[in-house]
């Protein structure tokens, strides 16, 4: 008995020493990475809800063929792999899984949708995953710091921030009301601008919650109304923001609409609501008049001619990987997810892409906090009324 | 004050939508004891279609709407036949989770075909002006939501007292098997409960379409909503239930005005839970003992 225990401690202490050795060998190989190439997956939704916004993921594909195509990177080129989420975080979980266990990806490139990532973000963390870009303007990217996570898109609340600023100093309003989503997405506008406001010590006049099942908006648009709000600033979804405005201007209730850059598609928005949101001023985080848009549309035309939607969000999946090329290209040929996260700390004030002002600090992974202002004119043409602003923390 | 009236008139018009809804579910439920959880993606289904009939074969807008009614009937009967009747020694369990299967079929087919964008859906008469006396709004979409509604159920009045179909139709929801012997073809008369709970949504969709936008999801909420409005009304009775729809759309606007926009939503299952402990076969119906 003793000695079948003392035999089967030795085999378990056999197996435990040779697992660490195949540790130690596969510690030489980088995930992802070979000499001709280098694995990126990312997630979006292809079908169901949100699959408006699914074209992020397409976008992104189209430029890494386009980098492909121009030489790929210090000699590796960029296997992209796709998966629909259907943005539902379970499905978002098994794809990671997936990415990292069966694929053995590099890293991970935007992904639609807060609660999505949310669900993964741990995941990827413990697995030293670099994730860049996330496409949407959550605080969760960045609070608590991830080493491997870098954040484009603009914070909400920093962009309600820039906003409600703009509304209070340049247009002059008095009376600002807030319709939000009544979820982490439209709480996080809605702090923004109180955090403003506060330091004005004026107060929201009207804080009016939607909930995304919602579909009669009447009683909204009253409450909006009563409150006598000369400004509103919206934080929903385009569905609420062209129902809103409908309901608001049946009530007779006309103030100047203000939307966040989720709703920045203006000719989409524009059509939605049957010519509503003419006047509207919204956020932008992506330079549509970049000459870099007339290159990419160009490659779309290449990669993927029956792309549908080529608006805001197909641009956006171009947006949010340019940094994920400069930092692949930086960290040179020696490339791991150490000399990765390295490279991508030394991009300061960059500006080669269609954002603006891309900075990463060793401290700091929140690539851009800039915004400029558009408003809406006659047949959806964006009209830009005022340039890049940034955010900085403490003005 | 104008904010009391203006709540009213918002009441009005999404219960009138609601009521409608109601009235669908209940001429299905009346006749074979299923709540059609499909209702509401049926109501979709038909909306695109006029929808499409507008935008890509340049079909005016009544025209489109009459073939929309024309499609929702051959939907109803389509569904009926193809769905509920293959199944063998039907418990109402089984049916209503055939619906709910229904339902999901055609949700997925409308993101396929249409996609998941909104889309807007144009209506001949404003969305925006219309009549404001004493300084309430009711905009030309209020006013023709209150009155297809309620030409709708007068006319649905009119077809279950005078005429043959609809007599039958009461005869099979009465007593199935006694109609049958009396010769009348119970099937048919089923298929055909299907149709015109089918159209009697797609009214509903086309009138809630405008006041928010057309896509896969927008009869969630109505759908649940209506259904909520048809058990406060009572599930057994048409004008109940209509009753039921305008009092929920009521009720939903001024908790919202008044109370709380957080939990205006909620309020309808609130309304559903109270009714059920307390009248379960709805306010406006005597109490129902169940056919043994």
């Amino acid at each position: 008995m003793k000695k079948g225990l003392a035999i089967l401690v030795s085999i378990i202490c056999l197996a435990l020493l040779a697992g660490s050795f195949t540790s130690v060998a596969a510690a030489d190989k980088v995930r992802g990475v070979t000499d001709t190439e280098i694995i990126i997956g990312q997630w979006g939704p292809q079908t169901g809800p949100a699959a408006l916004w699914g074209s992020v993921a397409r976008g992104s594909g189209v430029y890494f063929d386009m980098i492909n195509a121009e030489g790929g990177i210090n000699g590796r080129k960029i296997k992209y792999v796709l998966r629909d989420d259907a943005y539902q975080p379970a499905k978002t979980k098994a794809i990671a899984k997936e990415f990292v266990e069966d694929i053995g990806v590099f890293g991970v490139a935007c992904g639609v949708g807060t609660s999505p990532g949310m669900a993964v973000r741990d995941y990827l963390m413990e697995n030293k995953v670099p994730w860049v870009g996330p496409a949407t303007g959550s605080r969760h990217w960045t609070e608590p710091f991830q080493k491997y996570l870098f954040a484009l898109y603009p914070r909400y609340a920093d962009e309600a921030y820039l906003l409600t600023q703009y509304a209070v100093e340049k247009l002059n309003k008095k009376k600002i009301g807030f319709f939000y989503q009544n979820d982490d997405y439209g709480k996080e506008g809605m702090e923004g601008a109180k955090k403003y406001l506060d330091k004005k010590g004026i107060k929201l006049a009207a804080e009016v919650p939607v909930e995304v099942t919602d579909t009669d908006l009447k009683s909204h648009a009253l409450k909006l109304k009563e409150s006598g709000a000369d400004a509103v600033i919206m934080w929903v979804l385009p569905k609420h923001a062209a129902t809103i405005l409908g309901q608001a201007k049946a009530a007779g209730f006309q103030p100047q609409w203000i939307a966040s850059s989720t709703l920045s598609d203006a000719p989409l928005m524009h059509k939605l609501t049957k010519g509503l949101w003419e006047g509207v001023i919204y956020a932008n985080f992506l330079d549509i008049d970049s000459p870099k848009v007339k290159k990419y549309l160009e490659a779309q035309k290449k990669f993927a001619p029956n792309e549908q939607n080529t608006g805001v969000f197909f641009l956006a999946g171009f947006m949010f990987v340019e940094p994920l090329v400069e930092g692949l290209r930086r960290a040179g040929k020696d490339l791991n997810p150490e000399t990765f996260v390295k490279a991508m700390e030394t991009i300061k004030n960059w500006n080669d892409w269609l954002g603006h002002d891309c900075t990463f600090t060793a401290q700091d992974h929140q690539g851009m906090r800039s915004i400029f202002l558009s408003k809406c004119g006659p047949e959806g043409k964006a009209e830009k009324i005022a340039d890049w602003m940034t955010y900085k923390e403490g003005k | 004050m104008n904010f009391f009236f203006d709540l009213v008139i918002g009441g009005l018009s999404i219960g009138a939508c609601y009521a409608l809804v109601a009235l669908a579910m209940v001429i299905i439920y009346k006749t074979s004891e299923v709540p059609n959880f499909a209702q509401g993606e049926m109501a979709m289904i038909s909306t695109f279609i006029a929808f499409t009939l507008m935008s890509n074969y340049g079909a005016g807008f009544w025209t489109s709407a009459g073939i929309t009614l024309l499609f929702a009937l051959a939907l109803g009967v389509v569904l009926e036949v193809a769905f509920l009747r293959p199944a063998k020694d039907p418990s109402i369990l089984g049916l209503i989770v055939i619906t709910l299967g229904a339902e999901m079929i055609l949700y997925g087919l409308a993101g396929w075909k249409w996609g998941a964008n909104q889309v807007p859906f144009p209506v001949p008469f404003s969305e925006y002006s219309g009549i404001s006396p004493g300084g309430v709004m009711i905009t030309e979409i209020n006013i023709w939501t209150f009155v297809t509604s309620l030409v709708l159920m007068l006319l649905l009045f009119l077809f279950f007292r005078f005429t043959k179909l609809g007599v039958a139709m009461k005869a099979v929801q009465q007593n199935h098997f006694a109609a049958k012997a009396m010769g009348i073809p119970t099937r048919r008369v089923l298929s055909f409960t299907w149709g015109l709970s089918s159209v009697t949504g797609a009214v509903a969709g086309m009138l809630i379409a405008p006041i928010s936008t057309l896509d896969p999801n927008m009869m969630l909420d109505p759908m649940m909503k209506g259904f909520a409005g048809a058990v406060l009304g009572g599930m057994t009775s048409l004008p109940g239930a209509a009753l039921g729809g305008y009092l929920l759309g009521l009720i939903e606007n001024f908790f919202g005005g008044y109370v709380s926009l957080e939990f205006k939503s909620v309020v309808a299952f609130g309304v559903i839970v109270l009714i059920l402990c307390v009248k379960p076969s709805g306010l406006f119906v005597r109490h129902f003992e169940r056919k043994v």
